[in-house]
């Protein structure tokens, strides 16, 4: 008759060592019983759910992990375990790890973007000369419903309208989620309106379009009450656009001895300054980069 | 006794109870030191990279996978604007929140990244790239480690000037 096992010779301590052993094995054996298998779809679209179907029985634990999602959840095995659309809204990879009795099995599926829902415009510069070749540029990210950034190729149309003027329209597709255009700035200056549109979504942004440098600039002088005043004549650019009040325009006499220098701004499309009464001096105006007239005091324009 | 000891000790581990095969988080913080960042700015275009942001988008971007190591390590969201903005920071707040709820924490052990930058805005202030970043990411559950792999992933990256920094706008793993 076999010993009882629970006695404690040092032949039971063994037995009882290997039935310990036996139950171990049998025990590490156990999860093929529970044996489990995951299955997901590969891909799955931005915001769609998805039903994880997984083989075999018993409770186990699943773990979801990917951008914006990081779930742990207990499940039952041989059950699928749905994961909601509001879930998988992040385009990228997700992780599926089941664990049950000691064993993990994972899968791996991509979540991938919606079509094109809505733009990021960045529209530079925001005030811009009139008449300036290339000088404005879109550049227009599109993205999902999901802010996730579309990757396949998306029809994007850039617009470039001014009141009273002609628009120049610029189609393109994106490239990765960008599309982007160069453009010239119109020979009007107003405030221009600029607008990225895919199909249903447009956003639009204010361009000020300003007049461009001075052109022809010119003045006259007389005297004043305190010396000579100097005044231009409308300042405008190239285009006829009147030059911006502000813009500063500089008067500079020079009598051989001293030199004075007057920062004036435009004020109602003229630019005035006081200078000493300084007979046969010289005076010259220009601003920016355009030199306009000379005038010799005592002299002739 | 000693074998009964070692038989309980065994079949321990094989429940996975803290002992042997079952690599605890260290309390050093995940992915602390820069990763390896390399470059390549050949195929940019409208405008090419200048070589001052060429350095910065290099230091940059290995500070904003700092930051996101960081963040998913310790489940700090507010650790993310150091490299992140917009979308990619909502996103990756999210990812914390949930872990929190869950009571997970992400390591990350960054093995470096060899980035492409295929747009450069006509302006200079947005850059898009590709990444191919290797790293290890572990996966804590209550202080276990329930999972561990090493990943090579491809990344969409949106990069922008933001507080005279380029950080990460957007930042979303690709097939």
């Amino acid at each position: 008759m076999p010993q009882p096992v629970c006695r404690g010779t040092r032949a039971g301590r063994a037995r009882i060592a290997r039935a310990l052993a036996g139950c171990a094995a049998a025990l590490v054996l156990m999860p093929a019983a529970l044996a489990q298998e995951i299955t997901v779809p590969h891909r799955v679209a931005a915001g769609a759910g998805v039903s994880i179907q997984t083989s075999g029985s018993g409770a186990a634990t699943l773990y979801l992990v990917g951008p914006g999602t990081a779930i742990k959840r207990g499940i039952r095995l041989g059950t699928p375990a749905e994961v909601s659309g509001a879930d998988l809204r992040n385009a990228g990879r997700y992780k599926v790890m089941v664990r049950a009795g000691g064993e993990a099995h994972t899968a791996n599926f991509f979540v991938v973007p919606g079509a094109a829902q809505s733009i990021s415009f960045l529209a530079r510069p925001s005030r811009v000369p009139v008449a300036a070749r290339d000088a404005i540029s879109g550049v227009a990210f599109v993205f999902d419903n999901f802010q996730n950034l579309t990757t396949a190729p998306a029809s994007v149309t850039f617009n470039l309208a001014i009141a009273d003027g002609p628009s120049i329209t610029r189609k393109t597709e994106s490239h990765e989620g960008i599309a982007w255009t160069r453009l010239d700035s119109a020979r009007k200056a107003g405030a221009a309106q600029f607008v990225a549109s895919v199909p249903g979504v447009e956003v639009r942004r204010v361009v000020q379009q300003v007049a461009s440098d001075p052109c022809e600039l010119r003045f006259h002088i007389k005297p004043g009450k305190s010396g000579i005043e100097a005044e231009t004549d409308p300042i405008r650019d190239c285009s006829g656009n009147a030059v911006p009040d502000g813009t500063i325009v500089t008067f500079t006499e020079n009598d051989g001895r001293t030199r004075s220098t007057v920062d004036a701004r435009i004020k109602r499309g003229v630019a005035q300054a006081q200078l000493p009464a300084a007979p046969g001096a010289t005076i010259t105006v220009a601003s920016g980069v355009v030199a306009g007239n000379e005038v010799r005091v005592g002299g002739e324009p | 006794m000693k074998i009964l000891s070692r038989v309980l000790l065994s079949l321990a581990a094989c429940f996975g109870l803290g002992m042997a095969g079952v690599a605890a988080p260290s309390d050093s913080a995940p992915g602390a030191s820069a990763p390896a960042i390399a470059l390549d700015v050949s195929q940019a275009a409208p405008r090419q990279v200048e070589d001052s942001t060429v350095r910065a988008i290099t230091r940059d971007y290995g500070r904003a996978w700092q930051a996101l190591a960081a963040a998913l390590g310790q489940n700090r969201a507010d650790l993310l604007p150091e490299g992140f903005v917009g979308v990619a920071r909502q996103k990756l707040s999210e990812r914390i929140a949930e872990q929190q709820r869950s009571g997970l924490v992400t390591r990350v052990i960054d093995h470096g990244h060899r980035l492409q930058a295929v747009f450069y805005s006509p302006e200079g202030s947005a850059m898009e790239l590709r990444d191919t970043a290797r790293y290890e990411i572990q996966l804590v559950d209550g202080g276990s480690v329930v999972s561990t792999e090493t990943v090579t992933a491809s990344y969409a990256v949106l990069m922008t000037v933001t507080d005279d920094r380029w950080k990460v706008r957007v930042l979303q793993e690709t097939e």
